[in-house]
């Protein structure tokens, strides 16, 4: 269980004048996949890196009773996904994945097994020795998947990065593709019991993928639900407003 | 449709005279009235290939050691806030613009026989004597400036590092090494090959330095060898054939520039990172701290010695005397119309490249090709030093009868053709952004010309004023053409600090050097504030 009550402000910038923007994430969220919702400049993006530790928020993280909100990036239990960028050009497929698990690139027997396993459930084994700048869009978005689960499946249950967050990262693929990785990451999501979160702006394809979903809207979560409540009749406003 | 618009044929016949000046100027070295026997006398002579050997190999020493000091530094500043940082940062970006003498003084004045790091190190007992005058001079000075240029450069690369990558990094609790190892490295290794070839091109062609603290025959490059065949020896055919020689190689590097150096994009991702994440250790605070420590030591005291005259009573009788107003005049007579010639000739290209970017928005064809070609044709300047080029243009203009008299107007030339690369890497990037974004808008609303140019204003002058900044000052601080054209009547500030320097007059000297500076500073304040506007860069 990943509990929030996280404050953040900054300053936004819009021509002579500056606005502060105030931001309260509060939520309790469970095992499994949680889409986030929201408009565009809501704060969707500003949870997840406030979650990874890249900026610092107020308040608390919680992560199964475990204080996250001090910890540096590296020292929390989590994986970010970002929408671009997510590999080193210059390491092979099979590098990109072993840099999550060593900095030095010198791996023990049991963590070159997991690499090789990663590659295997990513279905990128044929690629291991490719560079990125060889692969297509969604290959290279596999290969960080790939990272994301192999630290997600070695050590002990304090040390495993078990909680997945993905910024929009196959944004820029075709509705297709860009389904079927949100399909692989449903998968992994329940073979290895994550806590993935999944930032969209396609509530069609959140009712697909299932699971829950938070919407947020001025820097704050206005509703936590089940996926199933967007397919419903009768809907709460902030929904409606979201979706009309 | 025309290739052409009527609209920009006045950029394009400046472009042209721009270009005619400069083949003209090439083809008198060729054309010069010579039998092939005393080519073949020159080119047999071992004087000419020791020449070529020295000026390669101490191009090749100089920016070996810049960048491998560089490297290293440049990570340093990347990851390290301290008091002072932005100081240090203004003070590299400032290296491009300092007057070489100036910097030359700086050094004399610290490494010298009798400078203050022998005096210290006579004082604590230590007997030195630092070869100042030769290869070591030479490499100091090279190093002095070069670095510091290496490093801007290295820190520009590494701003294209996308926020994403630095977080992945905190994320993965890689260390200090391994951010420079799998991060900047790579950033900073693609940028390499240019540095390499900017610097040894400067290097290669260095005047200054080379005559003023080469120490003699033994350690001269071609460039002093053209100035003293040109000035004291008055062979022209030897001036004409080393002017080529050294065109022959700076053209050969170039095209290694150009061939070679994989070009670098400017990633749209880009965010500030606020907070550093990056594992520390002792260690690296350690090393770190030796490395900024060195570069202080190496960079600072230069610029500090010279200032102290500042105090004495010899500033205020130099400041007073008839020389030193006289130089300051022909110095802001020289440097105010070349910063105005080289804005028109800059604007000039700006027109007609910015014509093709805007005919590639509307049309099937890419004309970006030609836009680029413009853009290099510019920077093709740094190929043919300035001193090759005045050789050229005394060559040309010799025949005439007006040889050293016209001598102003060639240094004003060149020193507006010279600064011409640093200025157009300043200006295009921005008027090419605002063909780019606002083409369709300009088109639809007919805004063209004058009207243009006052839209665009509040968001091109600042780019207008750093590149007037340039302009200025590199022209104010030139000691190139200025020590081939120059007499008592055409003393400029550089060119009268090099000769109280070659008279060991060097308090006298330090006297100029920081008059030099201050108008320097105020003309670089006036640019950059009252043309760039309050939201000018540095």
């Amino acid at each position: 269980m990943l509990d929030i009550d996280l404050h953040y402000s900054w300053q936004q910038k819009g021509g002579v004048h500056t606005n502060v923007f105030r931001s309260h994430y509060k939520a309790h969220i469970g095992e499994g996949l949680t889409s986030i919702l929201g408009k565009s400049g809501e704060g969707k993006s500003t949870l997840l890196t406030l979650l990874g530790g890249f900026v610092q928020g107020r308040g608390s993280i919680q992560y199964y009773g475990r204080e996250l909100i001090k910890l540096a990036p590296d020292e929390r239990p989590v994986t970010n996904l970002f929408q671009q960028d997510n590999l080193f050009p210059q390491l092979t497929v099979w590098q990109n994945i072993a840099i999550g698990l060593s900095n030095s690139l010198r791996l023990t027997d049991a963590q070159m097994q997991t690499v090789n396993w990663a590659l295997e459930r990513t279905k990128l084994t044929a690629y291991a020795n490719s560079k990125p700048d060889e692969l297509s869009g969604g290959q290279a978005q596999r290969v960080a998947i790939a990272r994301a689960i192999s630290r997600a499946a070695v050590g002990d249950s304090s040390s495993k990065k078990s909680i997945l967050l993905l910024d929009e990262p196959f944004s820029a693929l075709d509705p297709k593709l860009r389904m079927d990785m949100m399909l692989l990451v449903k998968e992994l999501t329940q073979q290895l019991s994550l806590t993935t979160l999944l930032v969209s702006h396609f509530p069609d394809e959140v009712k697909t993928i299932g699971g829950q979903f938070l919407l947020i809207e001025g820097g704050s979560v206005v509703l936590q639900d089940s996926v199933e409540l967007l397919s419903a009749e009768n809907i709460p406003v902030a929904l409606h407003t979201y979706l009309k | 449709m025309s290739i052409l618009s009527w609209r920009v044929v006045p950029a394009a016949i400046v472009i042209a005279v721009f270009i005619a000046v400069g083949i003209a100027s090439l083809g008198a070295l060729f054309l010069v009235q010579t039998d092939e026997g005393s080519w073949l006398t020159v080119l047999s002579a071992p004087y000419i290939w020791r020449l070529l050997s020295f000026s390669l190999w101490q191009a090749f020493l100089s920016t070996v050691i810049s960048i491998g000091f560089a490297i290293p530094l440049t990570s340093v500043l990347l990851h390290r806030q301290f008091i002072g940082r932005d100081l240090l940062l203004q003070l590299f970006s400032l290296s491009l613009v300092v007057p070489t003498l100036v910097a030359i003084l700086g050094i004399v004045v610290i490494y010298g026989r009798y400078g203050l790091l022998s005096t210290f190190l006579q004082g604590i007992g230590v007997e030195v004597d630092i070869p100042l005058y030769g290869l070591f001079g030479i490499l100091l000075a090279h190093v002095f400036f070069n670095m510091p240029l290496a490093v801007r450069i290295l820190m520009q690369s590494c701003t294209l590092i996308p926020a994403s990558q630095l977080r992945l990094s905190y994320q993965l609790g890689f260390s200090r090494w391994h951010v420079f190892r799998w991060i900047e490295w790579p950033y900073m290794k693609k940028s390499l090959p240019s540095i390499f070839m900017l610097i040894f091109m400067l290097c290669f062609s260095s005047f200054a330095v080379v005559l003023s603290l080469g120490g003699g025959p033994k350690s001269s490059t071609l460039e002093v060898a053209i100035y003293q065949a040109l000035r004291y020896e008055f062979d022209i055919p030897k001036a004409s054939l080393l002017s080529i020689l050294q065109v022959a190689v700076c053209s050969l590097v170039a095209f290694f520039v150009y061939r070679f150096t994989p070009m670098v994009w400017q990633d749209l991702s880009l965010t500030t990172n606020q907070i550093d994440h990056t594992k520390d250790s002792s260690v690296s605070k350690i090393i770190d701290m030796s490395i900024l420590t060195l570069a202080l030591l190496f960079l600072l005291p230069p610029f500090v010695a010279i200032f102290t005259p500042a105090f004495s009573m010899l500033f205020i009788e130099t400041l007073l005397a008839k020389p030193t107003w006289l130089a300051v005049w022909i110095s802001i007579k020289i440097a105010l119309p070349s910063m105005l010639l080289c804005l028109i000739i800059a604007f000039s290209f700006a027109t007609v490249a910015r014509f093709f970017i805007g005919k590639s928005i509307v049309s099937q064809r890419s004309w970006y090709w030609l836009a680029n070609t413009l853009e290099h044709s510019g920077n093709i300047i740094l190929m043919i030093p300035s001193l090759v080029m005045a050789t050229g243009l005394f060559l040309l203009l010799y025949p005439l009868g007006l040889s050293f008299e016209f001598g102003y107007y060639v240094i004003v030339w060149v020193n507006a053709v010279m600064t011409l690369p640093f200025v157009l890497r300043v200006l295009l990037p921005t008027l090419y952004q605002q063909e780019r974004r606002y083409h369709f808008l300009y088109t639809a609303l007919k805004i063209r010309g004058w009207k243009k140019f006052k839209l665009e204003w509040p968001l091109i002058r600042a780019s207008v004023g750093q590149a007037s900044a340039y302009a200025v000052i590199l022209s104010l601080g030139d000691m190139g053409v200025i020590a081939l054209f120059g007499s008592q009547e055409l003393l400029s500030l550089p060119l009268y600090l090099f000769q109280l320097i070659g008279s060991y007059r060097l308090e006298q000297g330090a006297c100029i050097a920081v008059l030099l500076i201050g108008i320097c500073l105020i003309l670089f304040y006036f640019c950059t504030h009252f043309i760039g506007g309050k939201n000018a860069r540095y």
